[in-house]
């Protein structure tokens, strides 16, 4: 049985943020939200949903769904893993485009699925799985008013989308650039300071139970991530992964550092709530005056 | 019991992968636009030196590693340096341990990593080019290629029993990564270009 | 003792484990500096991989072709089924010569078949020349790195050594004294030495001939003067042609330490001209588990290793855990996918010890996937049994939940609430390895899919 959602959220109101439909609206959208997401933090999910709709698309919530099966592949339990694979295939088959809010979901998806369970559906499916980021940028998103997040973010590149779905040119490769859609989205946001990190895609350390199982050398591959972003003077570290976030959050938390950890998502959606609400303000229904805010709104590049 | 060669050739037949096409011609970059400054810095990068210098006066003009007259030592296959000492009068290669300077001349020199090709003439002249404390090599200024492929290019499959790129002294950083020159061979590396 | 107990020690000293990590960064971004020089590097890169794929469909012929001219030119061409043989072989031939006086350039190989203590056992010295594998050979320790073997020692440890060892001033730390000593000792080995060991880095098939590549001059040094040259060489390292030897040899110094050339990059082909005794050379072809990692399709690209050791260097576990740690001859993301392959019970942890970021894979040379034949490694060695009974279970059982939405909404519900109630303290023993030094994220009353049918249910009322 599969949920539809009506227009709802915080939002909601498309014209507010001068959005316009998006180019095939027969496309059906599905939402894919990690396990972990789902448990743990709800809010991002709820998040992405909010940002989805405001840039118009409509998107189903399959109830169906469970896991992605990347823990159980990365812990070389490969039967359980493949019981999901076949899950997700059943549960996402009928969708055009199936949005991950997690890249190592996504890769998993992408990379490993066809490898494992090879068929032309399991192929047709895996491909039309997109990290959450991935999605808005080739949707157009990015040209879009974002809205205003006025603070210094560091970015953490998450492997996962990386050096599996290639969403950005890694560090270690010697090709022509490719941005990363999020870096994209992040760099269109008004008043928000990319940090520049001096490892700019090293890896945080959770790696599934590699975490839990080596501990010591997880929490110092963190740590280090955290230094270099408190070097860079971030108030904000993002990723598209929420697992990189728990270890980040973690580590920070306990060791007293003042970060705050955001989905890109959840960035995002605040970053529009923060516009909504200052247009809220000004924005009187019933004059036919526009107003300077409305105006600065519409410019697709989201500049005043 | 078979024997060990026997053997594995059974387990490689055994385990032999599909077969997988041989890899068509490759083109090598071309060379670079200012290849004497990059060759340069790249036998900079590598410790060693370059000169440039005519070749009618070329022993007068360039800057020595240590001036010639006063060592004791010297092993040259190169017109224009006389050996001396231990470079005429060594019975064996060991000999030459107290080389003070072995000057040679090579085919050619790669401009992408700053190597020369060297076919030593001799083993006493490869035993020289690693026992000297200075090593000298002069090579023709035309005879630059760009990389590594034009250089096995002109090399071909040639019989020789012994042939080595050189670039810079010899050295080392298994010390906390600090590079230090002269690790076993030669402290210095001079690599002289001459011109007609 | 396994990778995570090593691991944890090393990692105890955050001072120690942050030079360390620095070092090999460091290794990493001068890797990056020479790659940047280097305008067709991707393309470089799919070809060794090409030319590697190709040979290891040919080692046959290519093995044949190649004893054919290594003899035509004057050597004599051995064969070792694994490390034993190989050490049986190199010791008669020194025996039956009388030799007791042997120095060794750098061969991982050679470290692989414990080649140093079957010699000493039969009375013959053998000094290892490489600066770094003479460090280690005087501390009694295996190398830590593929080609920089003292990596994890600091130049103050460095002249402890030397003074004990070779009675130089105490309290030196300056690396050119240091290795001004180092110079002075090994000179006089090679001057004094009857044989001349080395490793192969490329076998030339076209040819019989072979490329050993140095910076200190050490295999040349040790070959040159002596009348003696073993070469030992493994199943994997053959190419089919000459001029196949741009590609490897403009990749190889680039990715191990960031220059564009070694210092020496010595093409040998029979042995020396008689100066003025005539020379032998010597080549010990080594199986060891080779032909067995050929067999094993998701495996075998591993074979086309060029021995580099940039995935040690990018590698962020290897950097904060160090060489020993891996308890093994080759360590890092590499040595975890060779070593594993020979001795899958030995070293069952170590496709674990890696987060899977793929960096490794990135800086191959050869294209190895190296995170993904780690990944793979995961599997088998489940399946296999060597795999801790309790913690397949568990996984085997959430994993079984998980399937079904029932199970996994259940789990979900049932954890959360647990978690709620639990006293922090209980909480934090129960997930103990996470909160040792990490914070547990807020857990929330509701799951996502919960609100969303909420927030469904609200909608349709209105």
């Amino acid at each position: 049985m599969l949920g539809r959602t009506r227009r709802s959220g915080l939002l909601s109101n498309r014209i507010l943020v001068g959005q316009r439909a998006p180019e095939s609206p027969e496309m059906r959208i599905a939402l894919f939200v990690p396990c972990y997401i789902d448990q743990l933090k709800p809010a991002i999910g709820l998040a992405a949903l909010d940002v989805l709709e405001t840039f118009g698309f409509e998107v189903d919530f399959p109830e169906a769904q469970t896991c992605c099966g990347q823990a159980f592949l990365t812990a070389g339990e490969t039967r359980a893993a493949d019981r999901l694979f076949d899950r997700y295939l059943d549960v996402f088959d009928d969708f055009d485009q199936i949005v991950a809010l997690s890249g190592s979901c996504a890769a998993t998806i992408r990379r490993h699925l066809p490898s494992r369970r090879a068929s032309s559906r399991a192929e047709g499916v895996a491909g039309r799985t997109l990290e959450f980021s991935e999605f808005l940028v080739e949707n157009g998103v990015a040209t879009r008013n974002l809205g205003r997040f006025p603070h210094r973010v560091g970015l953490h590149s998450n492997c996962h989308a990386l050096r599996e779905l290639r969403l950005g040119t890694a560090s270690e490769i010697r090709e022509p650039e490719r941005m990363d859609p999020a870096r994209r989205l992040l760099s269109s946001i008004r008043e928000l300071q990319l940090v520049d990190l001096t490892r700019p895609d090293e890896c945080c350390g959770f790696g599934g139970i590699f975490s839990i199982e080596e501990e010591a050398v997880s929490c110092r591959m963190g740590l280090d991530r955290l230094a270099d972003h408190r070097l860079a003077n971030a108030e904000v570290i993002t990723s598209t992964d929420v697992s990189c976030l728990f270890q980040l959050a973690g580590l920070a938390d306990k060791a007293g550092f003042e970060f705050r950890a955001m989905h890109l998502a959840e960035l995002l959606a605040e970053s529009l709530a923060n516009v909504i609400r200052e247009s809220s303000r000004e924005f009187d229904p019933s004059s036919r005056d526009v107003g300077a805010s409305q105006e600065g709104m519409d410019r697709t590049d989201g500049s005043r | 019991m078979t024997d060990a060669r026997t053997e594995i050739f059974r387990r490689l037949e055994a385990a032999r992968p599909p077969a997988s096409a041989r890899p068509a011609q490759w083109s090598a970059p071309p060379m670079p636009i200012d290849e004497m400054a990059t060759l340069r810095d790249r036998l900079s990068d590598a410790g060693g030196s370059l000169q440039i210098a005519q070749r009618e006066d070329w022993t007068e003009r360039i800057v020595w590693p240590v001036p010639v007259s006063g060592i004791a030592h010297v092993y040259s296959s190169v017109a224009g340096v006389s050996n001396k000492g231990v470079g005429i009068s060594a019975l064996t290669d060991h000999d030459l341990e107290c080389l003070d300077l072995c000057v040679l001349s090579a085919d050619f020199a790669v401009v992408e990593n700053g190597a020369v090709w060297h076919r030593p003439k001799s083993p006493r002249e490869r035993a020289a080019a690693l026992l000297a404390t200075h090593l000298m090599i002069v090579v023709d200024a035309a005879e630059l290629v760009p990389t590594l492929h034009h250089a096995y290019s002109r090399i071909g499959s040639e019989a020789a029993s012994f042939g080595w790129f050189l670039c810079g002294p010899s050295k080392t950083a298994d010390i906390e990564q600090a590079l230090v020159l002269g690790a076993h061979g030669p402290c210095t590396m001079s690599l002289i270009l001459l011109r007609d | 003792m396994g990778h995570v107990d090593r691991a944890r020690e090393f990692v105890a000293d955050a001072d120690r484990t942050g030079w360390h990590d620095r070092a090999l960064w460091f290794v990493r971004t001068k890797r990056d500096r020479a790659a940047d020089l280097v305008p067709d590097w991707e393309a470089l890169r799919e070809r060794a991989s090409e030319i590697k794929r190709f040979a290891l469909g040919q080692l046959p012929e290519l093995w044949c072709e190649f004893e054919e001219n290594a003899i035509r030119a004057g050597a004599v061409v051995h064969w070792a089924r694994d490390g034993h043989e190989h050490n049986e072989i190199i010791a008669r031939l020194l025996q039956e010569r009388r030799i007791e006086r042997v120095v060794k350039s750098k061969s991982m190989l050679t470290e692989e078949c414990g080649l140093n203590p079957h010699l000493e056992a039969c009375g013959i010295e053998v000094v290892d020349t490489d600066l770094g594998e003479r460090i280690v050979q005087l501390r009694n320790e295996s190398p830590s790195h593929i080609v920089m073997p003292a990596i994890h020692l600091r130049r103050g440890e460095i002249g402890e050594l030397f003074a004990e060892k070779m009675g130089s001033p105490p309290g030196l730390d300056d690396p050119t004294e240091l290795t001004a000593i180092a110079r002075r000792d090994l000179r006089d080995r090679f001057l004094r030495a009857q044989a001349g060991l080395t490793g192969i880095n490329f076998a030339v098939a076209e040819t019989g001939g072979f490329v050993v590549v140095t910076n200190e001059g050490n295999a040349d040094l040790g070959t040159a003067l002596p009348k003696l040259h073993i070469a030992s060489v493994g199943l994997e390292k053959i190419i089919p042609r000459q001029a196949d030897l741009a590609v490897f040899l403009r990749l190889l110094a680039r990715s191990a330490t960031g220059q564009a050339i070694t210092a020496y990059t010595s093409h040998f082909r029979g042995p020396r001209p008689p100066s003025p005794d005539p020379q032998e050379l010597h080549i010990v072809v080594v199986d060891n588990g080779r032909s067995h990692l050929l067999g094993r399709p998701a495996f075998r690209e591993a074979l086309a290793c060029i021995r580099c050791g940039a995935c040690l260097n990018t590698c962020p576990v290897y950097r904060r855990s160090g060489g020993h740690s891996y308890g093994a001859t080759v360590p890092g993301p590499i040595g975890s996918v060779l070593e594993t392959s020979r001795d899958p019970a030995t070293h069952a942890e170590l496709p674990h010890a890696c987060s899977l970021c793929g960096s490794c894979s990135d800086v191959c040379p050869v294209r190895i996937p190296l995170h993904h034949q780690l990944l793979a490694f995961r599997g088998e060695l489940a399946r296999a049994g060597h795999q801790r009974r309790s913690r397949r279970a568990a996984l085997g059982l959430i994993g079984w939940l998980f399937a079904r939405p029932s199970g996994y909404r259940w789990l979900g519900r049932s954890g959360r609430f647990l978690a709620r109630r639990l006293p922090t303290a209980r909480l934090n023993a129960l997930v103990s390895p996470w909160t040792r030094q990490r914070a547990l994220p807020e857990i929330p009353e509701a799951s996502f899919r919960e609100l969303y049918a909420r927030r469904r249910a609200a909608e349709n009322d209105r």
